[in-house]
């Protein structure tokens, strides 16, 4: 995306924000273009990061500071299907999709929640989820088709009317360890979904499907094997089980037509012994050619990684001054505690510093790579590092306003104590597996968790608001200069986008496990929030 | 919360470090269910070390190596809670609502491999104690213990639970607790097991907008409120925005020290008699 281009999708937008957004014309049909285009359709929430760019932001502003404490619920849904609850909506022309757990498509009327169809797929009785939970984080749209990555790891396309199924086809063989969890990526004509199973050692690939017939396009394998380049960075043949997963929804770039998505751990996660070398591409950014599949490069971020930081978090796509030039960046808030800055078009580190307490690297050298401390590896007896496994950021999304130029990441301050185990794996048997060690976490008053306010082309930090507790919630920033998020306990709030103060908040009573998304629908903006097993939604009165 | 009420006291007194911290689940929460299976084997090292395998590849990422909590909840005393047969339930059919997936495809042999494990987990070596019990049982009711504390359903309930105090603490960590209460504060939620943990029974001084200064044990808390129980057993609700000052006070407890006001001998006695308390049942 060139600046110019965005400028005039930023100029549309803040025109048709001044009309009040008429409502859609598209119904439950949804082009490329108009996902191309999503700034201009706020009142909607078409892919899984709000944009291609993944900024998770919304043009809509008739919430904003002055009275957004003024919110209040407007309806409840309550699923069907219990379980943990992670999903984020799609909302399109009067309806809004969320899946259920494990996989459960569920269409509701936007207005009031009441479900309109459901869907839920065939799973196998001895279903394997090998170091992930049984759930699922949402839908693509494009057309009149749905489409749902299942946890036993098929990809399903729904009728978006009806919930009829009109295709299924296998990602990967569950049996072996593969499940997913993660939405997939609707382009143009083609349907972009990862894998999860790094723990079962599998070996990691990322998958672009036709969208009308399910005929796989391309994989592209995350681990080398032999004769390929990059099989040298795995010790013997370890790089069998490589794991290196890609399980979760990337971002994409129309202007190079590039797809950015991270991959996860080598496995086993936590006893590299076996597995000497940098062991690409895992805990990686990849740059992916979308129509073909080749990768143009890739990022490391964490070579021979044995902490289980994945580098699975959503990448975000802005433009910005960097030494007076306008440049193409990427930007990851990484599990590991550092944020980086890249230039998109290339792959070249620009910036990057840690965002949460660390403990394992000095910093980052001039290439971006770690500059590792001594000492910084699980041991048998067990070796305290900064941050814990499940890192400073995990699953959840960061947004990005381009008011304020800010990058919010709900971010988690813990140490942990690390072991080592079993340098072995055997593939796809949870009885013996293993990450190869554990963990034993820094709990009580010395954790917590906060939404942290990055500079985006820096990584500065602008402010932050803390947390009690562990909390599992993306955020969203809208153009009412609002960031919204929750804590472990059921709190979901209202921050100001400069400032962090907090503005408004409610009790939902669970925790909220999703990340929160906003829609328009009769001139009424709502803010939508995922708590236990039921969907909220909150407008002004 | 019933069967599980002695492993969720509301506070303190002697010593919330009594406590390892936010277990398993309660009793509300539906368990759950497996279908008929076979009666538990007779546990045995090899059981057990069969157990541990597994638990460290599949259980360990969440409930933390030693069972003491990472993602998921503590478990350390959870055959205590829940028995055998519920610690079964639970692996075999997991638990909705919750991060706990279903592990039925392990089948009846290996979930009881786990079960034997987890059963290891959070059960001290006592250590030498050189009191007398029953003598030390006499110390208990005549110190005071029991309006704060509860054994077997006898006794105050603003201090931890201390039935099962003997498989949960050792000796000499009972011996120090009694003379320096809240040295030792253990991470959890009494009483919110399935909430955020963090330290027990902490004490908190809080000066309100209008001035008015508030003293008192923390029973929970939040991102915007802080909920305190004061000397006079009443709970305080505090808004953490509008508060003036909210400090912590890590080095303070309700529960007295016994230094000085019981000679070695009888505390000996005190913790011997502590120390018979509980185990597997």
């Amino acid at each position: 995306m060139k600046a110019s281009s965005r400028n005039l999708i930023c100029a549309c937008a803040l025109l048709a924000a001044g009309l009040g957004f008429s409502a859609p014309s598209f119904a439950q049909n949804v082009t490329y273009n108009e996902i191309l285009h999503a700034d201009q359709h706020p009142q909607d929430w078409l892919t899984y990061g709000g944009n291609y760019s993944a900024w998770r932001y919304s043009e809509l502003k008739q919430v904003d500071t002055s009275n957004v404490n003024q919110l209040k619920m407007q309806w409840v849904y309550q699923l069907s299907h219990q379980g943990i609850f992670e999903s984020s909506p799609i909302v399109v022309g009067g309806i809004m999709y969320v899946t259920e757990p494990p996989t459960t498509v569920t269409a509701l009327d936007v207005r009031t929640g009441r479900p309109i169809w459901t869907w839920t797929a065939k799973l196998p009785a001895r279903l394997l989820t090998i170091g992930l939970f049984p759930t699922n984080r949402g839908v693509a749209i494009l057309g009149d088709t749905v489409y749902v990555a299942t946890i036993d790891a098929h990809l399903a396309a729904l009728d978006a009317k009806t919930g009829a199924l009109k295709w299924e086809v296998e990602i990967g063989k569950n049996s072996d360890g593969i499940a997913i969890t993660q939405a997939p990526l609707a382009l143009d004509g083609k349907i972009v979904v990862g894998i999860g199973g790094g723990e079962a050692g599998i070996r990691g690939y990322i998958d672009a499907y036709d969208a009308k017939t399910g005929k796989r396009l391309w994989r592209l394998y995350t681990v080398p094997i032999a004769g390929e380049p990059g099989v040298n960075t795995w010790e013997g043949d370890s790089w069998k089980y490589g794991g290196a997963g890609t399980w979760n929804t990337g971002s994409y770039d129309p202007e190079t037509n590039t797809i950015f998505w991270g991959t996860g751990n080598p496995a086993p996660d936590w006893n590299g012994e076996a597995r000497k070398g940098a062991n690409l591409y895992s805990c990686t950014l990849l740059a992916i050619d979308a129509n073909s599949g080749k990768m143009k490069w890739y990022f490391q971020f964490s070579p021979h990684e044995t902490h289980d930081w994945d580098s699975a978090e959503p990448p975000i796509l802005f433009d910005a001054k960097v030494n007076g030039k306008m440049t193409h960046l990427v930007a990851q808030a990484n599990r590991n505690a550092f944020y980086y800055v890249l230039d998109r078009d290339t792959g070249k580190f620009i910036t990057g510093q840690a965002f949460a307490k660390q403990t394992w690297a000095k910093g980052l050298a001039a290439d971006g790579q770690p500059i590792e401390e001594p000492n910084n590896q699980p041991t048998v007896k067990g070796n305290l590092i900064y941050p814990s496994i499940t890192g400073a950021v995990n699953w959840t999304s960061p947004s990005y306003s381009p008011l304020t130029g800010y990058v919010y990441v709900n971010t988690r301050e813990q140490g942990a104590i690390y072991y080592q185990g079993n340098p072995t794996m055997e593939p796809a048997n949870p009885a013996d597996v293993g990450g190869g060690g554990g963990q034993k976490v820094l709990g009580g008053d010395q954790a917590y968790s906060a939404v942290r306010a990055l500079e985006g082309t820096t990584g500065d930090r602008k402010w932050q608001f803390k947390m009690v507790g562990d909390s599992w919630t993306g955020t969203l920033a809208t153009a009412g200069n609002l960031v919204f998020c929750a804590d472990a306990e059921g709190n979901f709030f209202a921050l100001n986008a400069t400032t962090g103060k907090p503005i408004w908040h409610v009790q939902l009573g669970n925790s909220v496990r999703a990340n929160p998304i906003t829609y328009e629908v009769d001139g009424k903006q709502y803010v939508e929030a995922a708590a236990g097993n039921s969907i909220f939604t909150f407008a002004l009165p | 919360m019933t069967s599980v009420k002695r492993w969720y006291p509301a506070t303190l007194i002697l010593s919330a470090a009594f406590l390892a911290g936010a277990p398993f689940a309660s009793a509300q929460i539906p368990r759950g269910q497996a279908p008929p299976h076979e009666a538990r084997p007779t546990p045995t090292p090899e059981r057990v070390a069969a157990g541990k395998k597994i638990f460290d590849g599949t259980c360990a990422n969440c409930h933390g190596v030693d069972g003491s909590g990472a993602n998921g909840p503590n478990i350390r005393g959870a055959i205590r809670t829940m028995g055998p047969e519920g610690l079964y339930n639970r692996i075999y059919g997991g638990l909705i609502g919750s991060g706990m997936p279903n592990f039925s495809y392990l089948g009846q042999d290996k979930i009881w491999d786990v079960v034997d494990y987890v059963s290891t987990l959070g059960q001290v070596s006592n250590g030498a104690t050189t009191g007398n019990a029953q003598q030390g049982e006499q110390v208990y009711g005549s110190s005071g213990c029991a309006s704060c504390h509860m054994i077997d359903g006898q006794g105050g309930s603003s201090g931890p639970d201390l039935s099962d105090i003997g498989a949960e603490r050792s000796a000499a960590f009972m011996h120090d607790e009694l003379l320096n209460p809240g040295a030792n504060r253990p991470d959890g939620t009494p009483g919110l097991p399935d909430r955020s943990t963090y330290q027990a029974y902490r004490m908190y001084r809080v000066t309100l907008p209008d001035g008015k200064v508030i003293e008192g044990m923390r029973v929970n808390e939040d991102s915007f409120t802080l909920q305190l129980r004061n000397a006079q057993g009443n709970i305080v609700s505090v808004n953490k925005l509008t508060a003036k000052n909210i400090e912590a006070l890590p080095d303070k407890s309700f529960m007295p020290s016994y230094k000085g006001k019981l000679s070695d001998a009888r505390l000996n006695d005190l913790v011997a008699y502590l120390s018979s308390l509980g185990g597997a049942k």
